[in-house]
């Protein structure tokens, strides 16, 4: 609960001191200057009497010459008096004019033209309590997203928030995170933020809106014509302050939209319950799953992620004795959870409705093929097998007709109760959105609307189309924007006030399991910024009340006993006891038919998700998002209009085509790539990008805008689409095989000369990670037969025997430290390749860990990224139905690394613990060591990569981590940083670094636990447990490089009908 | 002059029926004056301030070049990961092979007592050290951190730190220092008493004064001669393991690397054939147009480029059995690694790269060096020798991109795409080149006149005896 405030406190006590101390001097100076008086002598005349003298006189320095009171008299003077260049008294040349004023505009731009930060310079007098300059202290918020709360743990040095992680102590969480929430804490940096209130482009004070907006509230009575256009609101107190506002000003409007929503199930919902309602899946009790779009795996973007993905992972952990879950998937666009998938069935949008429908009903899905009707008949049979022990979970992005049929056949199987609970929503305001929203906009043309409050939302680059939302925008007298940008709804409303970051401000949300966590800000607000419960609270009894005072006067509703007590507790855990939601009981009877599914018109579909990096574009200025390879695709810095290969064939294009995308005569040009597995006759399109100018320096111009073609009836998917090939081509930035036009013609022939493939079509890729053993896995059958699976086929799997290499055994490490007797260090890593769902968390952790630089798009397209760690996504077996892998790659700390051995200066060494360090002032840039690398994990400053000038993100540095500067080598570091805090405080305590004491930043972010990080030495660690297991293997393990991190090879548990 | 008929060959001394290497008709002084004259004259042919200043003109590519990447970083070429080498490092590899000729020359066929060396050796050395002045550019620019590049000589430092000792690059420093240290000690010690000669026959006091310090005090005794011989002779034995030894600690940088299409044990000697290759070669590119410009045909004569050509086909055989040995072992040694960059490198995307190697190194010199007709055509071999070093630019082009862009793990596959600056600074470091040995043929006799006059007939009819010794006194 400390924030800056006490900062601030000590400082500003100092600086006081300090102006009584300097202010003596200041008057004594003003009185010399007050008593010059007009000087006896110039300077020519000094000039001229020196000339007179005859004989040589000397003079040693001025004090000797100055000896006479005219001339010191002349020297008090600041100016000397010379003809031609007197001082400016009276007469003002055009010139000297023009000087003075040039100089005081130039001071006046330097000044700026509100107040600056305090930057105190000094160290603390009083210095705070707890705070130890260089140890961190952590704090736990939450992150409100639209999908629910995530519970967060915010790493502060010297009160500047520097990590997030996941709340170990949140019954949900458990210490798990995610890439989105990693990544606000650049979000919070932005340098591009908005940084003041503005009226029609001028700064004003808060106080001012205040006013304004209470006057104009006064005079409507009843607060007729004024609409609150609001993102989702996740905060209970938040809605308390609309209830007291409805009750001021019962005529006030409120409106939540969000582009990416949950209306589908809201609607469902509400025709299935009579009440909206959300659903939990508890997978670690679920045999089978069955996702109907739904990309649970992928991120946040799908309520309940944390928990899901854990889950899964969990009961997806090959043990003796016990049978992984086996997951079914069925979607259009692949996903990570599709790739994740034992079967994964590919989709239009409008056939997923129908085949869901048929499941429900038990009807054979009209118009199938012989492949889904397999698919169809085998998965029905699971299903009813394991009924009460599966689940089927439908996509936020499909149908409502989806989450219809997903409520009843959960119903039908015996679901509800056990893999399933309904309970209230998350957000405390439900609504039909996009309902909402067209009422809104019908209201603005019907000229009811006087004032909109647009809280934390974009409608002039989101909203669907066919509203018109710009032209309905220009119609409203008075518009007001709350937002952390001055994006493009905010430089052209009336007023704009900056948003504060949720790492800045006070509030409260609910986690997908309805548990209450208190947002505390982290930090004084960068920029001042305002939050919605301000804006409220303006409208409100006591319009001054701050963001605290109403969360901690709201959290007397559940806070339960000892309120002062209760609340500290809160705020030190994270969460609020008891504040889960308990599942409903009772509900309708949920029927599959009370939706019809999306009628295609036939003709091309066009399916809509938000970005798997960039979610609905609200993160368009982040730059680790930005150059994060998405998911599958391993696109960066691009969207692209993704099918295909059949798509793209009888569209004739090849990728990197720019497209014309026409969809109800509205058009877009998107550039064309092909993704394996994507459903044929459908083409998905990723929103959040092609954002204006006004969005920053990132985001400004990357990418195509999908919502262009997004309409109110197609909010998810339309049918009658047209391509046309543009002229030229456009050159996407794939970070995987940045050769990409080698992998579309690679495909492409095979496609056209099938007959030169035996095999079925293969990704070279994919067919070479076979053949290198970079990738093993197993059918549980197989497993269960060949428990050694992993290493046996190919030569390449094995590490030589120690005689048949000339190396040394230098990597046989002492057990113990003979002097202490206390177990040698030796770190090691396991990753496992069951739990990896490819999500990218890992990735964006470490960015933030290590201080990883953004290099941009034309950098990474030439294969420059930096990203430490990257998710290697390799495809297997045919191109339209492929499989892929995901294998997080990182430096290996090798045992005889080529790495070091190469390096002429020296610059990266072997730790006795087995690191394998760079020492980024050694190094020269050779870059022999990447060359030698058979990983190729090293990434070098090619330029000046990292940021030196931006003030905002000096803050968020990591100060454990050296920034690096041009021309140096650079690679993970087995969080390095970490170990060493974990060794101080174990000497501190004489005891061994425990199991657990060094947690790496990738390992904490990653939801599913598959990276595991220890001392290999001590045998009960579980990371020497996990090497020890037969599936464990080391990546090319026959160059004898001798990898300590080491991969556990996959199990999947495929259905024998299917396989 | 090139005939059918060897026996009516003007070039054969009728008396010992020895092929001569220098035309007839030349006795000590003709030939002082040919070669000072070119040095001593004042009239600078126009010709040659043209060549100095397209030369000098190029070479500024070099400084934009530099200064930009002094500025901007590495990052302004095409290097990335994977191909973290590139243009910087194919040239350095290109240069240093093309110095070897001039080691060669001046050491070995010395040593071996070829004294057709004689009239090629000057200008063969200046190439080699001007070949290693622009070599040695690379090392130094191509790091992250030019600035710091000193780290990688041992010196006593305050850091306690050495270089890493197990480095190629470490070795490549030693190598290669070494190498330009023994070459110009070499070249200007040959150069002595040339240096007295040019001193007496100096007019302009400037001349006398500048050569006269050079020469070191050369008054042509006997004494003098016999300390020249054997610095000499000692100066070539130590420049002979040179000869052998750089490039193959060069082929160390790849070879001691674990990456396939780099780790092989045939680097070092084809590595020395190629450089020896791409050296005579580029002795050929600039002895053509020197003869020419300076009527030299009768001391560079035929059999200087015959002979010459002669070393191309073999050091070329010799880099042809590299090539195949190495496809050879991709396919003997089973191990997938080698058989795939084979394959890559054969037909991979990048697979151009290697058959213009093959077309330029192997098809088209390999099969018409045979032809003694062609071996003595002086614009076949001009053309040659062009085809020749872009086979061997070429490569190093295969060796150093095509194994770095796919290697071991498909994931982290690129390419690699050399930038304008690339070029650049490849283009500049010619222009240095050219802009250098402009200055040298202009202001360094370069052919040596000593070791010309001892070829010439009179110096033979007592060999030794004491009348020998008078007559090079006397002229020089």
């Amino acid at each position: 609960m400390k924030t800056t405030g006490i900062n601030r406190t000590g400082t500003d006590d100092a600086m006081a001191d300090m102006k009584l101390d300097a202010a003596q001097p200041v008057t004594a100076q003003a009185q010399v200057v007050t008593q010059i008086a007009p000087a006896k002598l110039t300077l020519a005349e000094v000039r001229a009497k020196l000339d007179g003298q005859t004989g040589r006189r000397f003079w040693k320095n001025l004090d000797e010459l100055a000896d006479k009171p005219e001339f010191q008299e002349l020297m008090r003077e600041e100016f000397p008096r010379q003809s031609g260049a007197g001082e400016w008294v009276d007469a003002v040349s055009r010139r000297g004019f023009l000087k003075v004023m040039g100089a005081s505009l130039a001071m006046a731009g330097l000044a700026g033209c509100t107040k600056q930060p305090d930057e105190p310079i000094y160290p603390y007098v009083k210095q705070p309590e707890d705070l130890v300059l260089g140890k961190p202290m952590y704090f736990a918020t939450a992150y409100p997203f639209p999908t629910g709360a995530i519970p967060v743990l915010v790493k502060s040095d010297a009160f500047r928030p520097i990590k997030i992680e996941g709340n170990p102590d949140h019954p949900m969480a458990k210490g798990k995170s995610d890439a989105y929430t990693q990544a606000t804490l650049l979000e919070m940096y932005d340098p591009d933020r908005s940084q003041h209130v503005t009226y029609r482009g001028e700064n004003v004070a808060w106080a001012r809106f205040q006013s304004a907006f209470a006057t104009a509230a006064k005079q409507t009575g009843d607060g007729k014509g004024i609409y609150f256009l609001s993102e989702t609101i996740t905060s209970p107190t938040l809605a308390v302050q609309w209830q007291q506002l409805q009750k001021a000003y019962p005529a006030a409007k409120l409106v939540q939209w969000e582009p990416v929503n949950q209306d589908s199930s809201r609607a469902a919902s509400k025709a299935a319950f009579g009440s909206y309602t959300d659903a939990q899946y508890k997978l670690e009790e679920a045999d089978v799953i069955l996702s109907l779009d739904a990309d649970f795996l992928s991120g946040i973007a799908h309520p309940g992620f944390l928990t899901l993905a854990a889950g899964y992972a969990e009961r997806h952990r090959y043990e003796e004795g016990k049978t992984p879950n086996r997951l079914y998937v069925i979607e259009s666009m692949p996903t990570v959870t599709g790739f994740k998938a034992e079967h994964r069935l590919a989709l239009k949008p409008s056939a997923i409705a129908a085949f869901a429908q048929a499941l429900a009903s038990g009807s054979s899905p009209v118009g199938a093929t012989a492949e889904e009707q397999k698919f169809f008949a085998a998965l029905s049979a699971d299903l009813k097998k394991s009924g009460g022990k599966c689940v089927v979970i439908p996509g936020e992005q499909a149908s409502p007709a989806v989450h219809a049929a997903a409520y009843s056949l959960n119903a039908q199987l015996g679901n509800v109760g056990k893999t399933v609970v309904y309970t209230e929503t998350v957000n405390p305001l439900p609504s039909d959105q996009t309902a909402d929203l067209k009422s809104l906009v019908s209201d603005i043309y019907a000229g009811k609307v006087q004032w909109l409050v647009m809280l934390g939302v974009n409608p002039l680059y989101s909203a669907p189309m066919d509203l018109e939302f710009r032209a309905a925008f220009d119609k409203v007298p008075v518009t007001v924007h709350l937002g952390t940008h001055v994006d493009e709804t905010g430089s052209l409303s009336t007023w704009h006030i900056n948003k504060a970051h949720y790492l800045e401000m006070w509030s409260d949300a609910r986690a997908y399991d309805g548990t209450l966590t208190i947002i505390q800000p982290m930090i004084d607000p960068l920029y001042g910024g305002k939050s919605a419960h301000d804006v409220f609270q303006a409208l409100l009894e006591n319009p001054q009340a701050s963001a605290y005072d109403v969360v901690q006067a709201n959290a007397k509703n559940y806070i339960k006993g000892d309120f002062a007590a209760g609340w500290r507790k809160a705020l030190h855990d994270g969460w609020v006891e008891g504040t889960a939601f308990s599942p409903k009981t009772g509900g309708g009877a949920p029927s599959a038919g009370s939706f019809p599914a999306p009628s295609s018109t036939g003709g091309l579909e066009i399916s809509f998700k938000p970005d798997p990096s960039l979610y609905d574009g609200r993160f368009a200025n982040v730059g680790w998002l930005q150059e994060l390879p998405k998911q599958v695709t391993n696109l960066s810095w691009d969207n692209a209009a993704l099918m295909s290969l059949a798509t793209m064939e009888a569209q004739k294009l090849e990728e990197n085509d720019p497209v014309e995308i026409e969809l109800n005569g509205r058009k877009v040009v998107a550039p064309a790539l092909m993704v394996p597995g994507h459903a044929d006759g459908v083409v998905t399109i990723h929103l959040g990008l092609g954002r204006r100018v006004e969005v920053g320096r990132v985001g400004a111009g990357v990418g195509f805008n999908a919502y262009l073609l997004r309409t109110t009836g197609g909010l998810l998917s339309s049918s009658g689409a047209k391509l046309t090939k543009q002229p030229g081509t456009y050159d996407l930035c794939v970070t995987k095989v940045h050769s990409i036009e080698h992998r579309g013609k690679l495909a492409q022939s095979d496609l056209n000369k099938p007959e030169l493939d035996t095999e079925g079509t293969f990704s070279l890729p994919g067919h070479e990670a076979e053949e290198r053993g970079v990738i093993r896995y197993a059918t549980v059958e197989e497993a269960k037969k060949t428990p050694g699976f992993a290493h046996e086929g190919s030569p390449l799997r094995e590490t030589p025997e120690h005689e048949t290499s000339f190396f040394p055994d230098a990597w046989n490490y002492k057990k113990t430290d003979p002097s202490s007797l206390k177990i040698q260090n030796a770190w090691g890593m396991s990753i496992d390749l069951n739990s990896c769902i490819g999500c990218n968390a890992c990735i964006v952790s470490c960015y933030a860990e290590n201080n990883i630089p953004v290099v941009g798009r034309e950098q990474v397209k030439i294969g420059r990224n930096m990203q430490w760690l990257r998710i290697d996504t390799y495809f297997e077996g045919d191109l339209h139905a492929p499989k892929a892998h995901f294998q997080p790659m990182a430096c290996q700390h090798c045992e005889n690394a080529g790495c070091e051995q190469v390096c002429p200066v020296g610059a990266t060494v072997h730790t006795p613990e087995g690191l394998n360090t760079m020492v980024y002032n050694r190094c020269v840039g050779t870059r022999y060591c990447s060359n030698n690398c058979p990983y190729k994990v090293r990434r070098f400053n090619f330029l000046l990569y990292s940021d030196y000038e931006t003030e905002s993100l000096k803050f968020m540095r990591n100060p454990d981590v050296s920034v690096r500067s041009r021309g140096v080598m650079e690679k993970c570091s087995y969080c390095v940083q970490r170990i060493e805090s974990a060794k101080i405080t174990a000497d501190k305590e004489n005891r061994e670094v425990r199991d657990g004491d060094v947690v790496t930043a990738c390992q904490q972010a990653c939801p599913t636990g598959a990276i595991v990080f220890g001392n290999i030495n001590d045998k009960d660690s579980k990371v020497a447990k996990r090497k020890a297991e037969e599936r464990n293997y080391q990546v090319l393990a026959d160059l004898n490089f001798r990898p300590r991190t080491s991969y556990t090879a996959g199990v999947i548990n495929p259905n024998p009908e299917l396989a | 002059m090139a005939t059918k008929n060897p026996i009516e060959d003007p070039m054969i001394d009728p008396r010992t029926g020895e092929y001569a290497v220098i035309a007839p008709g030349h006795n000590f002084k003709s030939v002082t004056q040919k070669i000072a004259g070119i040095v001593l004259t004042s009239n600078t042919p126009l010709g040659w301030f043209f060549g100095l200043l397209v030369g000098g003109g190029v070479a500024t590519f070099l400084v934009i070049g530099c200064t930009w990447l002094f500025l901007k970083g590495v990052g302004i070429w095409g290097v990335t990961i994977p191909g973290a080498w590139g243009f910087a490092i194919i040239n350095f590899v290109w240069w240093i092979g093309i110095g070897h000729a001039g080691t060669l020359i001046s050491a070995i066929l010395l040593l071996f007592k070829q004294t057709w060396r004689n009239s090629i050796n000057r200008f063969a050395e200046a190439m080699t050290i001007f070949a290693v002045v622009c070599a040695g550019t690379f090392p130094l620019i191509h790091v992250g951190r030019p600035w710091l590049a000193y780290w990688l000589f041992p010196y006593p430092n305050t850091m306690n730190m050495w270089p890493q000792f197990r480095s190629p690059l470490a070795w490549d420093v030693f190598a290669v220092s070494t190498y330009a240290t023994i070459s110009i000690v070499f070249w200007y010690v040959g150069m002595i008493p040339d240096f007295g000669t040019m001193r007496d026959r100096a007019t302009l006091p400037l001349a006398k004064y500048v050569y006269g310090m050079l020469s070191l005090g050369w008054r042509g005794s006997t004494r003098h001669w016999i300390r020249y011989e054997s610095a000499s002779l000692l100066l070539a034995g130590l420049s002979t393991p040179l000869v052998l030894s750089v490039h193959t600690v060069i082929s160390f940088d790849f070879a001691v690397a674990s990456l396939p299409g780099w780790h092989t044990t045939i680097f070092p000697p084809y590595f020395v054939a190629g450089a020896v290759y791409s050296g005579f070669a580029m002795v050929i590119t600039l002895a053509i147009p020197i003869r020419k410009f300076y009527h030299l045909e009768d001391l560079v004569t035929l059999r200087h480029l015959d002979n010459m050509a002669k070393v191309m086909l073999a050091t070329g055989s010799i880099v042809a059995y590299g090539y195949g040995m190495e496809v050879f072992m991709a396919w003997y040694s089973a191990s997938h690694w080698e058989f795939f960059m084979m394959w890559n490198r054969m037909f991979g995307p990048m697979g151009w790269g290697y058959w213009i190697l093959i077309l330029t190194n192997i098809a088209i010199p390999l099969t018409t060096l045979w032809s003694r007709k062609l071996r003595v055509n002086v614009g076949y071999l001009f053309f040659l020798s062009f085809v020749i070093n872009t086979g061997m630019w070429f490569e190093r082009f295969v060796i150093v991109v095509t194994s770095l862009y796919r290697d071991f793990l498909p994931s982290s596959w690129g390419t690699y795409r050399a930038t304008k600056w690339d070029y650049m600074i490849y283009v500049g470091t010619m222009g240095l080149f050219t802009f250098l040995f402009f200055l040298f043929v202009r202001f360094l006799p370069m052919i040596p006149m000593s070791e010309i006059r001892m070829m010439l007939p009179q110096t033979k009819v007592k060999r030794g005896g004491p009348e020998a010794e008078t007559v090079i006194e006397e002229t020089a």
